[in-house]
């Protein structure tokens, strides 16, 4: 292939461990103790709140190493979006053959 | 910027979703209309390099964090549909598997982080073009875009659902969502910004040969 948009890719992957060079969250994105700790209670809808359990909480897997897990989360991340967008290509190309 | 579940009130989450699904199915024929063998390693890889750039957490002064996006490179390399299709799949995946960003909130974050992000960076860099920067200003400017959006919908929470005065969902309003997170953007936009011209400015002599917008 004959893009730079993949050597850029794969140099970015090597780099990615400095996304973990902060332990600070993002604005907004805090645990539950943290809203705990500043109002003195958590909002009842986010108490409640159901979500799906993720794979991978936090691009981390718990006692795993975390720098190993950040490289195998980006590149799980990649490969399920080319798969997605193989599949999508795929579908397309069926319904053209069919009509 | 990735909301999370619960942040937001049942009437914001159906609203959010009004709109976008629509938007989501245009976006869609778009993308499609541009899938073939040659375009598509291309849309996957810049699709990636979005979900690989916001895994670069930027620390700021004040105990928090933020990252670039990297829809506005999509959205001047391959135009703006396709990079809000492109950077929803990429929140959608963060969603599902990595637990950032909710599932509720995906509508809100992908109109926020995809299509504002998207058509500002696309409409800004389309005027500035004939500039040097006009990259960075595009991606600079779509990210704080974008975080006013996210703030605006964060900040109306507590003023529409309260009970007793206690919010029931995100519980900071617009007196303090506008500054924090547009605040923390001015800087993150930085980050987008570079990123944006420095991929680009890579990028730049394949657009022609691969693809029109």
């Amino acid at each position: 292939m004959k893009s730079n948009v993949f050597k850029i890719l794969a140099v970015m992957v090597l780099l990615v461990p400095l996304g973990l060079l902060t332990q600070n969250p993002a604005w907004g994105e805090w645990e539950s103790d943290y809203y705990i700790k500043i109002l003195g209670y958590l909002p009842k809808g986010m108490a409640d709140a159901k979500g799906v359990t993720p794979l991978l909480p936090d691009y981390s897997m718990k006692g795993g190493n975390e720098v190993l897990w950040y490289y195998l989360s980006a590149l799980i991340g990649i490969v399920l979006i080319f798969a997605i967008f193989y599949a999508v290509s795929k579908i397309g190309k069926r319904r053209v053959s069919k009509s | 910027m990735h909301i999370a579940d619960g942040y937001l009130s049942p009437e914001t989450v159906v609203v959010s979703f009004a709109v976008a699904i629509p938007l989501w199915v245009y976006a869609f024929r778009k993308l499609k209309a541009k899938m073939n063998e040659e375009t598509i390693p291309v849309l996957g890889a810049l699709s990636a390099l979005s979900f690989v750039i916001m895994m670069f957490n930027i620390p700021i002064p004040g105990g928090t964090s933020g990252h670039a996006v990297g829809a506005t490179l999509i959205a001047i390399m391959i135009g703006p549909w396709v990079s809000f299709i492109a950077v929803s799949l990429v929140l959608l995946i963060q969603a599902v598997v990595f637990g950032d960003g909710g599932i509720s909130a995906l509508a809100v974050n992908a109109l926020g982080m995809g299509l504002i992000a998207s058509f500002s960076g696309y409409y800004l860099f389309e005027l500035l073009k004939k500039y040097k920067f006009a990259p960075f200003i595009a991606g600079y400017t779509s990210l704080v875009f974008a975080s006013f959006f996210v703030a605006l919908i964060l900040g109306i929470q507590p003023l529409f659902w309260s009970h007793d005065g206690t919010p029931l969902y995100f519980p900071f309003d617009l007196k303090v969502t506008i500054p924090m997170m547009v605040g923390g953007h001015l800087l993150f936009g930085i980050a987008e910004g570079i990123f944006t011209q420095v991929v680009y400015a890579l990028l730049k002599k394949e657009k022609k040969v691969t693809y029109e917008i």
